[in-house]
């Protein structure tokens, strides 16, 4: 555990303690970058990745530039509607990211611990507990304002709360969009105006302001790296599947949703997926390697914490093939920028009713099962996987609606029970062992 | 500890908060009157009570498994909704004619999904509540609370017109304001009454109809400003939490001598330490109000914390609690970061704190006993 007295430490000390794991971030884009550019020619996946890191690697880097400079930036989320954030030209990063950081790999078995240290429950979800020792232990940039999460989950505003009360950063200013339950025009309506005050909120406290053209023009950018999702979405459809668990699915959330949300260059990478998939697609030719026997649609977050120890084991055991995850769907219509009231109303469902996760666990859980019914028929499921990350407590408490949808489609259902960071909760081989028993009990692969 | 309080008014009140089917529930039925159920504090009972029906605010007292619930929830769900839904599938709920569920967290929201496939209750409704507080969503919890008015009347054939909920807001204040009473006494130093005795009372406020409560409520304050005070406690205690409706739970407490007076808990002083606003011309806007920005909050509602931490100070300070305990049930992460935030104000208070995680069911009897009673050690008492 960190046991640093951050009292005792000056304001360039505790700066430099903040950026420190977002630095080790940065600096590992830019080797992989290098690395890539000494290669003396590039793949067409080669070059999907070069682009990727330098989306990556210039969000971070803005970032640091802002926190390093006492320039303005802010902590967000991917449904705070990102556009509005671009369009006023305010770098952003994402509260919730540093368990899922790279950098932090090495380090989170200690953190889980530090985080029992502090005094959090072991039930408390890690994707929650984590950033709270972060902020307590002085591990996140300090930004000039929050816009917090109160949904999907129970969680997600506990972590705002305890932020609030911490000494450095009890002074950030807070704003949290207010998500109602249900999802029709009356919701959205509401969930408009919410975001309304939300880009009133960040003018007020970074000095950037909001011109509704530029958010205009950035929707419209927007709509064409969606429009691209969705292109390559139907190529995810093709058997053998283009790409499984490391290219496509979560990225492609990433890309749109998570860095700079409306952006050419946005665009940009989606059209070279399609491409990467198009050449496969068109030669018939999955993962090179791999021979596909199963796909699964795995209805959750990937377990980032140990991500190599499962997803590859998937392919290279069983030839399973991740066809369809819970942040690579495509729910999304296009923003209808035509008006101002239309655009705002375009992000609220964007942001309320589209966006992973928010979609699926902050209503009613037939939010859950038509997913659920749409996915395994578009993407010919064999299998669907709800890995039960053990702080998606209203998702676990679906399970048993999961299952009876699966049972109705007749495709096997498997509910794991594991942590995302903490290997320890259940150990990769017992989740290897679980999933290889239903497999083999199902008749799969 | 030896309770030296006698009364009638409060045996029924014990009778009412240790079973399900009470006598009340079924003199209601049995004159054909309607009940509607509900989960949590958040609903408006004067809704109900501006029905004609009966509120009842579910609870899984007496609940001894999960066995029927498990297929629909998990381990890592709360023990409340697992044994709540278990007693429903077992017919024990089978008396309410209608339910009111709120997204009041990521275990009870669920509890909506599988009773509407499992059950053939005639009205099941889940209402948006609010997660922050303010104007806006005064408007929105109100606009909720006109929908269901509506969604009652074509239900169940009656009007809903102001006039009743303007009565039944009187009704329940009253209530509230006579409770209020009842808590006052114990801020004594020889309180009359226990926090189990307390707790049966508060219970019993949302399984029974509310005029018939309220003049056995009348009754009890009589007999308690009667009753001698209790005298020969070890310490005062606090209870802090949400989900709590077991008075048996405060007993395994008060019976090693600790003296429980006052609380923080979804079943306790959150419901009546304030009033709602019956000067307000709308009566939906006052109970939206009241929901939403005026009584003491969950601890889902965001922002919220520094009032709540202040709530609990005032009342630690009012009651002269010389500590605190904060009951969380196990898997709840809305009590469980809050219980976080707490243990770091407790030490900033230098008030000592005991933080117990429990199942619904009293089931660890025997740890709580020697965790409180090492408390108790450590504060010297």
């Amino acid at each position: 555990m960190d046991n640093t007295d951050l009292s005792t430490l000056g304001r360039k000390e505790v700066l430099e303690k903040s950026l420190t794991r977002y630095r080790k971030e940065r600096d590992w884009f830019q080797m992989f970058l290098d690395a890539l550019s000494m290669m003396p020619e590039l793949s067409e996946e080669d070059i999907l990745q070069q682009k990727m890191l330098t989306i990556l690697l210039e969000s971070k880097q803005t970032v640091l530039d802002c926190a390093e400079n006492n320039k303005p930036f802010i902590a967000g989320y991917f449904c705070n509607a990102p556009e509005v954030f671009h369009a006023m030209d305010l770098p952003w990063y994402m509260l919730m990211e540093t368990p899922f950081l790279a950098a932090s790999a090495p380090y989170l078995a200690d953190d889980i611990k530090g985080t029992e240290e502090i005094g959090l429950g072991s039930d408390l979800c890690t994707a929650i507990r984590l950033p709270i020792y972060y902020i307590e232990t002085g591990q996140m940039p300090i930004p000039s304002a929050v816009l917090g999460l109160i949904y999907p989950c129970d969680g997600a505003p506990m972590l705002h709360q305890v932020m609030m009360h911490n000494k450095a950063w009890k002074d950030v200013p807070v704003y949290a969009a207010d998500p109602p339950y249900t999802s029709d025009e009356r919701a959205i309506d509401y969930f408009a105006d919410e975001l309304k005050r939300m880009a009133e909120f960040l003018q007020k406290h970074t000095g950037h302001s909001l011109d509704m053209k530029r958010l205009a023009q950035v929707c419209e950018d927007g709509n064409k790296t969606y429009s691209k999702w969705q292109e390559y979405n139907e190529l995810r459809r093709a058997v053998p599947c283009p790409h499984g668990w490391s290219i496509g699915g979560p990225q492609a959330f990433a890309v749109s949703q998570c860095f700079v949300a409306g952006d050419p260059k946005c665009t940009d990478w989606f059209e070279q997926l399609v491409k990467c998939a198009e050449i496969r697609v068109n030669a018939g030719e999955g993962i090179p390697g791999v021979k596909e026997r199963i796909r699964y649609f795995w209805f959750d977050i990937m377990p980032y914490g140990w991500i190599f120890e499962l997803m590859p084991w998937l392919e290279e055991e069983w030839g399973a093939i991740l066809t369809m995850d819970m942040f690579g769907n495509y729910p999304y219509t296009l923003i209808d920028t035509s008006s101002e009231e239309k655009i705002w109303k375009g992000l609220a469902k964007r942001n309320l009713i589209d966006a992973p996760m928010i979609r699926q666990a902050r209503g009613t859980a037939e939010n859950f099962s038509n997913d659920i019914r749409r996915i395994v028929k578009d993407y010919k499921i064999d299998c669907v996987i709800w890995p039960g990350h053990m702080g998606h407590k209203d998702g676990s408490a679906a399970g048993g609606i999961m299952r009876q949808t699966c049972r109705e489609l007749d495709v096997p259902f498997l509910q794991i029970g594991l942590d995302l960071f903490d290997r320890a909760y259940t150990n990769p081989d017992e989740v290897k062992d679980k999933i290889s028993k239903f497999f083999t009990s199902m008749g799969l692969g | 500890m030896e309770t030296k309080l006698k009364s009638k008014a409060l045996d029924e009140f014990i009778q009412v908060a240790s079973t399900i089917a009470n006598p009340e529930i079924q003199k209601w039925k049995d004159n054909g009157g309607k009940i509607m159920g509900y989960f949590c504090s958040a609903m408006p009972s004067e809704l109900i009570t501006a029905a004609g029906m009966l509120p009842f605010r579910l609870r899984a007292t007496g609940s001894t498994g999960t066995e029927l619930s498990d297929s629909y929830f998990s381990s890592i769900n709360c023990t409340f909704p697992r044994h709540a839904f278990n007693m429903a599938l077992k017919g024990d709920f089978d008396f309410i004619d209608g339910l009111v569920i709120f997204n009041s967290c990521d275990h009870i929201r669920r509890v909506y999904d599988h009773w509407i496939r499992q059950l053939d209750t005639p009205f099941v409704k889940i209402l948006s509540l609010p997660k922050k507080s303010g104007a806006q969503q005064v408007e929105w919890f109100r606009s909720e609370l006109a929908i269901l008015r509506e969604n009652m009347e074509t239900q169940f054939g009656v009007k809903i017109t102001d006039d009743k909920l303007k009565e039944a807001i009187k009704i329940h204040n009253e209530s509230r304001r006579l409770l209020r009473e009842l808590y006052e006494l114990r801020k004594s130093d020889n309180p009359p009454i226990t926090g189990a005795q307390t707790m049966a009372v508060t219970v019993a406020s949302t399984a029974m109809p509310p005029e018939r409560y309220n003049q056995l409520l009348k009754e009890l304050l009589d007999d308690v400003k009667r009753a001698e005070g209790n005298t020969d406690y070890r310490a005062r205690l606090m209870i802090l939490g949400g989900e709590l409706d077991n008075p048996e739970f405060l007993k395994v407490i008060e019976d090693l001598g600790a003296l429980v007076v006052t609380d923080s808990v979804c079943f306790g002083s959150r419901l009546l330490w304030k009033d709602v606003d019956e000067s307000i011309d709308d009566p939906l806007t006052a109970l939206a109000q009241y929901q939403v920005n005026e009584r003491p909050s969950c601890a889902r509602m965001f922002t919220e914390y520094e009032k709540r931490a202040e709530y609990v100070h005032s009342m630690l300070s009012d009651f002269k609690a010389d500590g605190a305990i904060f009951a969380r049930l196990t898997f709840c992460e809305v009590w469980g970061f809050e219980q976080y935030s707490m243990i770091n104000d407790f030490k900033e208070w230098d008030i000592p704190l005991l933080c117990i995680d429990h199942e619904y069911t009293l089931s660890g009897v025997g740890q709580l006993r020697t965790r409180v009673q090492a408390f108790l050690e450590t504060m010297g008492k």
